[in-house]
C-alpha cells in the first residue's frame, strides 16, 4: 500500500524546487534515470485484465530491475475526504530477464517511458520520497538514448510514502503536512486530478534562487 | 576421496579448505538425484533414511532437519479450454530455497527461463490474477555431512496434505562451485552410493533429469538459480508421475 500525490512544475522552476527540497529534507538528492516499461495482459490471460510495470534503473553502474503492480485506490466517503490517494502497491526486485519472463507469460508491451530527474528520500512522520522528473517517450523501441519529452517545459513531481492498513492515516497526515511546504511552488493532488501550475510559482522560485532558500516562503 | 575421511564438524568447515578446492565461492556445486520412481504404493514403504543407511553410521554427522524448500505450480487463468492459447505456457514453477530466505524463483521450463526475485513477487503474482498456484509441495527430511559432501534426503509432500509424492536426494560437493570441475568427483560419489544402495534391494529407482543449465543462460559457477532450476525439474517430474498414476497410465 502507498500514499501518493502528484503535481506539475515548469522546468524553469525546478532548480528552485530543488533548493527548497534540499532545505526541507536535509538529505542529498539522488539522480534518477528510470526506464519504465508498462505491460498489459494479452487476450484470454487472467480472470481480469492486468497491468505490470518494469522499472530499469539506468543510473546504477549495472542496471537494476524492479517489477511493480499498482492496484486499486481506496474508495468510499473516507477516501473522498482526504487529499492523498491511498492505493495498493506491490513491488519486487528482479533479475534482468524479467521482461522475457512476462512476455513468455503472455504480457504485451503497452507503452514505455524514460523518467529523468532526481529524488529525495527522507523521514518526516513517514518515509517519504519526492521525485522530480521529466517524462520522455522513445521514438524507437527501447531507445532510451533517443527519448524526447512528452510535455516539453513541464516536469512531474510525485510524493509517495509506503503505508499499511494500520498506519495509512498517519502517513496521509505526514504527506499532506509536507505538501503544504511546497504550496508556493506547486500544488499536489491525487493522480488524475489536474490542477495545473501555481500562479505564485515564479515569485516563489525567484525568492528561493535569490537567497538560496534562507528566507521562509 | 573416499569414506575413510572422517566426518568433520560443520563449525570447522564454514570456509572450504583452500588446499582441496579449486575454486572458492559462496555457492557450491550440487547435483540432485530426482524423485524415486516406481509404483506409488511402494513409496509409502520406503523411508528416506534408508537411502543413507548403506553407509557406516560414523561417516555421517546429521545436523538438522531440512524442510525449507517450497515449490509451487502456477497454472494459467482462466482454466477453460478456450483460453488455452497454444503459445502461452500452461504453467510455471515457483521455488524458494533455504540459503536465500528473502528470494523467490520462477522457472518456465519450456522456455528455459529462471527469474530471481524478492519474496514479494508471490504477492504480486496473486494480485495479477493471471496465474494461480494449484499445487504446493514442500521437501522435508534430514541433512547429512560426509566429508566434503552434504546430503539432503527427504520426502516430497503436498503442503496441505499428508500423502507422499516422492523422495528426493540432493548431493552437494562443498569445496567447489565450478560445475565442470566438480563433475567427475560428483559422479564418482554417486557411483559408489548407487552401488551401496543397490545391495539393499530398495524398491523403486532414482531418476536424474539433466537440468540443462546453459540453456537457462546460467553461468558455469553454481548459484541459487541453479538450485531453483534443479528443484523445478524435480517437481515437474513428480507432478507428471503422479498425474500419470492417477490417470491409470502407470
Amino acid at each position: 500500500m502507498e500514499c501518493v500525490v502528484q503535481g506539475i512544475i515548469e522546468t524553469q522552476h525546478v532548480e528552485a524546487l530543488e533548493i527548497l527540497l534540499q532545505g526541507l529534507c536535509g538529505v542529498h538528492k539522488e539522480r534518477l534515470r528510470i526506464h519504465e516499461i508498462c505491460l498489459k495482459s494479452g487476450p484470454n490471460l487472467g480472470v481480469v485484465p492486468s497491468e505490470v510495470r518494469l522499472l530499469c534503473d539506468l543510473e546504477q553502474p549495472e542496471p537494476t530491475w524492479t517489477v511493480r503492480h499498482i492496484g486499486g485506490a481506496m474508495r468510499g466517503a473516507g477516501a473522498d475526504q482526504i487529499s492523498v490517494l491511498v492505493r495498493t502497491m506491490v513491488e519486487s526486485k528482479v533479475s534482468k530477464n524479467v521482461l522475457r519472463l512476462f512476455y513468455a507469460l503472455g504480457y504485451k508491451l503497452d507503452h514505455e517511458l524514460l523518467r529523468v530527474g532526481f529524488a529525495f528520500h527522507f523521514q518526516r512522520g513517514a518515509q517519504i520520497t519526492v521525485t522530480v522528473s521529466s517524462v520522455n517517450k522513445m521514438l524507437k523501441l527501447h531507445a532510451t538514448d533517443e527519448a524526447v519529452p512528452v510535455t516539453p517545459g513541464i516536469q512531474l513531481v510525485e510524493v509517495t510514502a509506503p503505508a499499511s492498513a494500520e498506519n495509512y492515516t498517519e502517513v496521509v497526515a505526514a504527506v499532506s503536512s509536507f505538501c503544504e511546504y511546497l504550496a508556493p511552488l506547486l500544488h499536489l493532488s491525487k493522480p488524475g486530478i489536474s490542477t495545473g501550475v501555481v500562479p505564485t510559482a515564479a515569485a516563489a522560485a525567484a525568492s528561493l534562487m535569490s537567497d538560496g532558500g534562507g528566507t521562509p516562503l | 576421496m573416499g569414506f575413510a575421511l572422517a566426518a568433520q564438524p560443520r563449525k570447522h568447515r564454514e570456509q572450504p579448505n583452500p588446499d582441496r578446492s579449486l575454486a572458492v565461492r559462496g555457492e557450491h556445486q550440487r547435483c540432485q538425484r530426482g524423485p524415486v520412481e516406481g509404483h506409488s504404493h511402494l513409496l509409502q514403504t520406503l523411508h528416506p533414511r534408508s537411502l543413507v543407511s548403506p553407509f557406516p553410521s560414523f561417516c555421517f554427522l546429521k545436523f538438522y532437519g531440512w524442510s525449507s524448500i517450497r515449490g509451487s505450480l502456477y497454472k494459467k487463468l482462466p482454466l477453460t479450454e478456450q483460453s488455452q492459447a497454444a503459445e502461452l505456457p500452461r504453467d510455471f514453477l515457483g521455488i524458494s530455497v533455504p540459503e536465500q530466505p528473502n528470494k523467490y524463483y520462477f522457472v518456465i521450463r519450456g522456455q528455459r527461463i529462471v527469474l530471481e526475485a524478492d519474496s514479494s513477487i508471490q504477492t504480486l503474482m496473486e494480485k495479477l490474477q493471471s496465474y494461480k498456484t494449484r499445487v504446493a509441495l514442500h521437501f522435508d527430511g534430514f541433512q547429512y555431512q560426509l566429508g566434503d559432501f552434504q546430503l539432503r534426503v527427504g520426502k516430497v509432500v503436498p503442503t496441505h496434505a499428508e500423502n507422499l509424492r516422492g523422495i528426493v536426494m540432493e548431493v552437494e560437493y562443498l569445496p567447489i562451485s565450478s560445475i565442470e570441475k566438480a563433475r567427475q568427483v560428483m559422479e564418482q560419489f554417486l557411483d559408489i552410493w548407487k552401488e551401496a544402495v543397490s545391495k539393499r534391494s530398495l524398491p523403486g529407482h532414482f531418476l536424474h533429469i539433466e537440468p540443462h543449465f546453459a540453456e537457462y543462460g546460467l553461468t558455469e559457477n553454481y548459484t541459487s538459480q541453479h538450485t531453483a532450476v534443479q528443484y523445478a525439474t524435480v517437481m515437474a517430474q513428480l507432478i507428471a508421475t503422479v498425474q500419470a498414476v492417477q490417470s491409470g497410465r502407470i
